[in-house]
């Protein structure tokens, strides 16, 4: 579904090249409960950014669906990112402004996709389903770190992904409300056959995952 | 389409959710459009102001003046008056010349005038009925003098509006009463309708007390006059008549002691201290408007640089650049345009209301220019940090600081 070859990212830091990302093969199939795990600062993070189109490499291949997504342009690129991506990011990454609904219902905006379903419709029953419902209404703000967090899966499944990508999903909320979240996530993908990825700095949430992949300092170890 | 018509739905409860920003944004470009449009209608207000006073005061008018009025590059100098006085020959002589349509000399002096023990310093004006044709001067009560009441040296008087109210308060029931100048009476034969106007370098015929120059032997012994004021035919004969007076004159007076002006040259002069002063206004009205563009920069910068994050979540959602810059492109487009309109709204209603107390005229070129500076500068800096953001990878965007 996924495949990485030899990718590079590099950061200029005053004038010297700093590698994020050093020589990374990886793939990843339909399906696959797929655990990034290392320290901070190891480039698990920016592996997942490129994974989910979110960022750029500087060199080497990106293969979605045997295409190689480096020749994309903006649009294409955007298209992806909004069909066949959804993020969950640490920080949640809610607009304040907008009520959990309109939070939700975001990726339609900018959506050329034709539903199958009624979005509305789709967004009511996820946040049923998460017990946001009620919610609707409600800014972010004024919500709990579990329950925006579970605003941002409903976003991220909104317009049917065929991968999920969570960035650290459960560092900003406590080890209770973590495991919750956690075990939402699994669901997706044990009872749905969700393709998931999802970076941690926890070898315990790695672990119980179907595969985990080691980094350190940029490389797969 | 579809996405355009959902962008601008977004945009616009986004200002609905941000009364505030909406407001102060506007705000600037309200300001900027606005102050331009009024400093400049106010200078071109002034300079109409002059021109139709002047207009006023009757046209092809020349004047017969002591003194040196205009040096040699047609500046108003301090003026050297000579304190010389023509007479009654001057005045007859320059009526024969060809190409005068009317001739009205005037001795003017500052008199003490009463009414029923009610004492008012104004200005004594001895001269012929043609005054008051020549500077389209019109009886409001009663009636001006007659040439025929010239010679029959009546002890009438016509009162400028402005002396009159000093002195009677309630105008229209006073013609026919009697007031003294200088102990002798005269009969108020008329009282004149306000022309308004004075101050601005022209005479302020509002003023005058108007007296037939033969009616007053005590105040004029000698038929003097302090000006002749005379009306050329046509606006061609105007240099000639000029120089015949001129030559007739010269035979009684030094060329130095006097000068024969157009009014023109008068209006001229006045007119050009007023341009100095409308470029004063325009210089202030351009002050402003890179003030205004300032603050509207500054404005637009902040909202839509706070907004970086929010830009790179959209894009994370599958905005594409392109849906990013729609979108602040119509944001910024839309708060031009509602600040604008409403500066405009405002500099109007300030222009309709104001102008019943103060010389004010819109300028359409103002208007153009204030509108189209401050939007331009309004859409520029909402698109400019806005396509910045766009070009940013969304990650980037979304950890921005």
């Amino acid at each position: 579904m996924i495949t990485l070859a030899h990718v590079n990212k590099i950061y200029q830091i005053d004038g010297e090249e700093f590698y994020a990302l050093r020589d990374i093969n990886l793939e990843i199939k339909q399906g696959e409960f797929t655990a990034i795990l290392g320290p901070s600062g190891c480039g698990k993070s920016t592996l997942m950014h490129i994974i989910g189109l979110l960022d750029t490499p500087t060199s080497g291949t990106l293969l979605i669906n045997n295409k190689d997504i480096t020749k994309l342009d903006d649009n294409e690129l955007s298209r992806l990112r909004n069909e066949f991506a959804g993020f969950i990011f640490q920080q949640f990454n809610l607009i304040n402004k907008l009520t959990v609904l309109e939070n939700i219902m975001l990726p339609t905006i900018y959506s050329a996709k034709k539903y199958s379903y009624e979005p509305k419709t789709r967004a009511l029953e996820l946040m049923d389903r998460f017990g946001i419902l009620i919610k609707q209404k409600s800014y972010p703000n004024k919500l709990s770190g579990g329950q925006q967090q579970r605003v941002a899966i409903a976003r991220a499944l909104l317009n049917e992904p065929k991968i999920i990508l969570a960035d650290e999903p459960t560092g900003n909320l406590d080890s209770k409300t973590g495991k919750n979240i956690l075990d939402l996530i699994r669901e997706l993908n044990q009872k749905e056959g969700m393709t998931v990825v999802l970076v941690t700095h926890d070898r315990e949430i790695a672990e119980s995952c179907q595969r985990h992949i080691s980094m350190l300092d940029g490389k797969i170890v | 389409m579809g996405i355009l018509l959902s962008i601008i739905k977004t945009s616009l409860s986004d200002f609905d959710r941000n009364k505030l920003r909406t407001f102060l944004t506007s705000l600037g470009i309200l300001i900027g459009v606005s102050s331009v449009i009024l400093l400049v209608s106010l200078g071109v207000g002034l300079k109409n102001y002059i021109t139709e006073q002047f207009e006023n005061l009757g046209s092809n008018i020349l004047i017969a003046m002591p003194g040196q009025i205009f040096g040699g590059d047609r500046q108003m100098t301090g003026g050297n008056f000579s304190g010389i006085t023509f007479t009654e020959k001057d005045y007859l002589a320059i009526a024969k010349v060809s190409g005068i349509k009317a001739v009205a000399p005037a001795y003017v002096k500052t008199v003490s005038v009463s009414f029923e023990g009610k004492t008012e310093i104004g200005s004594y004006y001895g001269t012929t009925a043609e005054i008051f044709p020549m500077r389209n001067l019109e009886a409001g009560y009663g009636q001006i003098f007659s040439a025929g009441d010239v010679e029959k040296r009546k002890k009438i008087i016509v009162v400028g509006p402005k002396i009159a109210e000093k002195l009677f308060g309630n105008m229209g029931s006073f013609v026919g009463k009697t007031v003294k100048i200088e102990d002798q009476g005269f009969k108020v034969s008329g009282i004149l309708k306000s022309k308004g106007g004075g101050g601005f370098g022209g005479p302020d015929f509002d003023s005058f007390l108007y007296v037939p120059y033969k009616s007053s032997p005590k105040i004029n012994q000698e038929k003097k006059f302090s000006v002749i004021n005379f009306q050329a035919d046509s606006e061609t004969v105007i240099d000639t008549v000029k120089e015949s007076v001129t030559a007739l004159l010269e035979r009684s007076y030094d060329e130095e002691d006097f000068s024969v002006i157009e009014q023109t040259q008068i209006q001229e002069t006045v007119t050009s201290i007023f341009a100095i002063l409308n470029g004063v206004l325009v210089a202030i009205a351009a002050i402003s408007l890179i003030v205004g563009g300032i603050g509207i920069m500054n404005i637009m910068y902040i909202t839509v640089t706070e907004r970086i994050r929010e830009i790179g979540i959209r894009r994370a959602m599958g905005a594409t650049r392109r849906n990013i810059l729609s979108q602040f492109l119509f944001e910024a487009v839309f708060l031009s345009f509602i600040g604008g309109s409403f500066g405009l709204i405002v500099s109007l209603v300030i222009v309709f209301i104001g102008s019943r107390y103060f010389p004010l005229a819109i300028d359409l070129m103002s208007v153009v220019v204030a509108l189209t500076v401050s939007t331009t500068i309004g859409v520029v800096f909402g698109v400019l940090p806005a396509r910045k953001a766009a070009l940013l990878s969304p990650v980037e965007a979304i950890r921005y600081e």
